[in-house]
């Protein structure tokens, strides 16, 4: 049984159906690849498993916490960094992790080491006293993971974990996710980049019309590629917001 | 907004929807690369209406269609209601004409306020909200001309749908006549200028920003301005005060005049207004640490949520002295109108009454302030109750909005020289009301104060909501002076009931808004 999972999960917005009938398990030592257009209800999900808000229909755990009943125990045992950009805060990125540590409840040594360690692995040290609102959107982004990693959570739920890095950044990202999900961790990675998925992930889930449609392992695997596979399951209506995308056959 | 910046799919489909109207609206009109040397006036009127589109689709996505165009239908009401009643209790005809455009002004400087905070503001406030006025980097337009346009349009915007409606209170003054409709129109330019006046100047310290004169140095000058006309106490200053912001009473030439100097201000305050400006990269020590450390000094320093709070406000543009402007500028507005009042009727208000009731108001600008960093949604990925994140900004309130309305409450006490039982009951009406009007701001429109503004149903019952303690308080202050022992205490109890009762809608805000975003 995963320690995450989700079983037909449902949640509307008024007529609109964001989640309908969602499913899946993520497993300890999995990267799993939450893989879907824009609009196919993949943050609703993420909101959903971390409790931010209630779904209409089905069962979450996570960690074998409830997030619908008690999300705060389920806040307080993952890591969560959102997609949405963090607000203008004016604190810097010593004093944002201190606060993420303190309602984390974690002791001052730990935080200490924690930010001196995120600092240097992810190249923010000299800027650990600059303003976080005069930080470049990277180097924020940089602020965000380290603080879904530092009281090293078992479950990591990111939704588009390379948004505005450098590409050298987002390669030791890559690197780290990947370490940090086969140390018996479960790390779930939502993202409409279907690379990204291709690039890290151990299996991917492809969302549509609010639901799994297919998953697939991607480790050791041959055969179709994950975009092959991707357009197979998507239909024309869900990639509505890549109307550039077909198929294209390229001779040789 | 709420609904925009949730991160949920649904929303961003919307914006997206928003971001194509707009790109097609522009790219219809014209600026294109083989235009951009010659955008001239066509391109002006597009962007004013585009910018005009946004706005009017901005306000009926945030509070829904007919919440939003029931608004000036709701100040219709309370415009000419209070009209009425005011004229049924004896007031003059030139007392609330004076009041309306005391508000118009107060209007105009408060439409300004996130700009005066700073460029900071400017951009993540207003960037967010409209996107064709972010588009200076992405378009060959300058960011001088957006915002010039952008700031027509808001004025005229809020011409109609608000102003216009406040005119309506031309209809009780005047009487129903053949002359109506030109005095409702007069009245109508009058407020309308005085609004735009109060704007202009809000732009003005926004483009004197830009040239990097410091805020202090800005709010200085503005204390000492204030500070120095009211010192003068003459009646050539009350006159002249008058005349300024109230041009229906004066003459035409004194209205051209303030139509011209506003248009002048304007003008210049574009051209001095610096669209490269960009703040120096700043550092700070480690501040959040100290504070926590002195959590068993320094009261609440042991909630990281309020020391977030604090540290946010105090290092953002115009720092923990921002509420204090918010209070000075409601003071000096007051403080105008009592003295105005005074040279017409004869009356003046019991001060401690008067201003102990209204000051308490500042409490809605400064729990604006208190929020303008952060949001409920980011709060939501870590393990923090959103009970204790309204509690924590009540206790950031009391922190911060005690000292900025005491200070600006013991100077008016004193330079209106009020009696000691006066100025004791004006103290206790200033805290009760404060946490009462605190208490109605957080329960009717929770983390977004300032999103409420034009959502009728929320903005009457807010509107209600102070009224009920503020017009039975100015009334026994301006007809029992000085306040008998009776009504003083009655006063008293007044405040600590509704102080009371704003603790109890503050402290069930917390519950109500975590139920109402958990279960959207």
């Amino acid at each position: 049984m995963g320690i995450l999972r989700v079983d037909e999960l449902r949640k509307s917005y008024g007529a609109v159906r964001a989640v309908d009938g969602m499913s899946f398990d993520v497993e300890r030592g999995e990267l799993f690849g939450f893989l879907g257009p824009n609009g196919a209800g993949k943050t609703t999900t993420i909101r959903s498993l971390t409790g931010q808000i209630v779904p209409d229909a089905g069962t979450i755990s996570v960690l074998g916490t409830d997030p619908t009943t008690a999300p705060l125990e389920t806040r307080r045992r993952v890591g969560i960094l959102p997609e949405q950009a963090s607000p203008p805060s004016f604190l810097t990125p010593r004093e944002y992790l201190e606060f993420v540590g303190d309602v984390r409840e974690l002791d001052e040594a730990t935080v200490a080491a924690g930010i001196e360690h995120w600092a240097e692995r992810l190249g923010f040290a000299s800027k650990l006293e600059t303003l976080h609102t005069d930080l470049s959107r990277g180097q924020q982004q940089k602020v965000m993971i380290a603080q879904a990693f530092i009281h090293e959570p078992a479950v990591v739920l990111i939704d588009e974990p390379l948004a505005n890095l450098d590409p050298l950044v987002q390669e030791q990202v890559k690197q780290f996710l990947t370490a940090y999900a086969a140390d018996d961790n479960a790390v779930f990675v939502s993202t409409h980049n279907i690379d990204v998925a291709a690039d890290i992930c151990t299996r991917v889930g492809i969302v549509a019309d609010g639901r799994i449609v297919t998953e697939r392992s991607l480790v050791d695997e041959t055969g179709d590629s994950l975009l092959e596979t991707f357009l197979e399951h998507v239909d024309d209506a869900d990639a509505r917001d890549m109307p550039a995308l077909e198929r294209t056959e390229i001779e040789a | 907004m709420s609904g925009e910046q949730t991160g949920q799919d649904e929303p961003q489909t919307g914006q997206l929807e928003r971001v194509s109207d707009i790109g097609g609206g522009i790219g219809s009109g014209g600026v294109d690369s083989g235009r951009v040397g010659g955008i001239g006036n066509g391109t002006n009127r597009l962007l004013f209406t585009t910018l005009l589109r946004e706005e009017w689709r901005l306000h009926t996505r945030l509070f829904g269609g007919w919440r939003f165009a029931s608004f000036p239908l709701l100040i219709v009401l309370l415009a000419a209601g209070a009209t009425v009643a005011l004229l049924e209790t004896g007031t003059a005809p030139s007392t609330i004409v004076l009041g309306l455009h005391v508000l118009a002004l107060g209007f105009g400087l408060y439409s300004g306020t996130a700009g005066f905070a700073g460029s900071n503001m400017l951009e993540n406030v207003f960037g967010r909200l409209s996107l064709v006025l972010s588009s200076a980097s992405t378009l060959p337009l300058s960011r001088r001309r957006l915002l010039g346009i952008f700031l027509v349009k808001d004025a005229l915007f809020y011409a109609v749908v608000f102003v216009l409606p406040m005119a309506t209170a031309a209809v009780p003054i005047g009487g129903r006549s053949a002359t109506t409709p030109t005095d409702l129109l007069a009245l109508w330019f009058s407020l309308s200028l005085v609004f735009a006046a109060g704007m202009t100047a809000t732009v003005a310290l926004i483009a004197v920003r830009t040239r990097g004169v410091p805020t202090w140095a800005i709010a200085l000058a503005l204390v000492s301005a204030a500070a120095g006309t009211w010192a003068l106490d003459g009646s050539a200053a009350i006159e002249s005060v008058r005349t300024l912001i109230v041009p229906l009473s004066g003459s035409l030439p004194a209205a051209v005049g303030l139509a011209g100097g506003t248009a002048l201000v304007a003008a210049a305050s574009l051209a001095l207004y610096d669209p490269t400006y960009g703040r120096p990269t700043r550092t700070a020590s480690d501040r959040f640490s100290q504070l926590r450390a002195a959590g068993d000094r320094l009261p609440f320093a042991d909630d990281p949520l309020v020391v977030k709070t604090l540290l946010d406000l105090s290092r953002s543009a115009g720092g923990v002295w921002k509420p204090f402007v918010s209070a000075g500028i409601l003071l000096a507005l007051v403080a105008a109108l009592v003295g105005v009042v005074r040279e017409i009727t004869g009356i003046e208000p019991a001060p401690g009454i008067f201003f102990g009731g209204v000051l308490g108001l500042a409490a809605f600008t400064t729990y604006n302030w208190l929020t303008q960093f952060d949001s409920l949604e980011f709060y939501l990925t870590y393990p923090v109750a959103i009970d204790d994140v309204f509690r924590a900004k009540r206790a950031a309130f009391v922190l911060v909005g005690t000292p900025a309305v005491a200070v600006p409450y013991l100077a008016a006490v004193i330079r209106f020289e009020a009696t000691l039982v006066d100025a004791a009951v004006g103290a206790i009406l200033l805290a009760g009301y404060g946490l009462y009007y605190y208490g109605l701001t957080v329960s009717i429109a929770g983390f977004d104060p300032n999103e409420f503004l034009f959502d009728s149903v929320r903005f009457g019952t807010f509107t209600v909501g102070v009224a009920v303690a503020i017009v039975p308080t100015l009334v026994a202050g301006f007809v029992v002076v000085p306040p008998t022992p009776t009504l003083a205490a009655a006063l008293a109890v007044a405040g600590i009931g509704f102080g009371a009762l704003g603790i109890v809608l503050s402290g069930r805000a917390g519950p109500k808004w975590a139920e109402r975003y958990r279960n959207e």
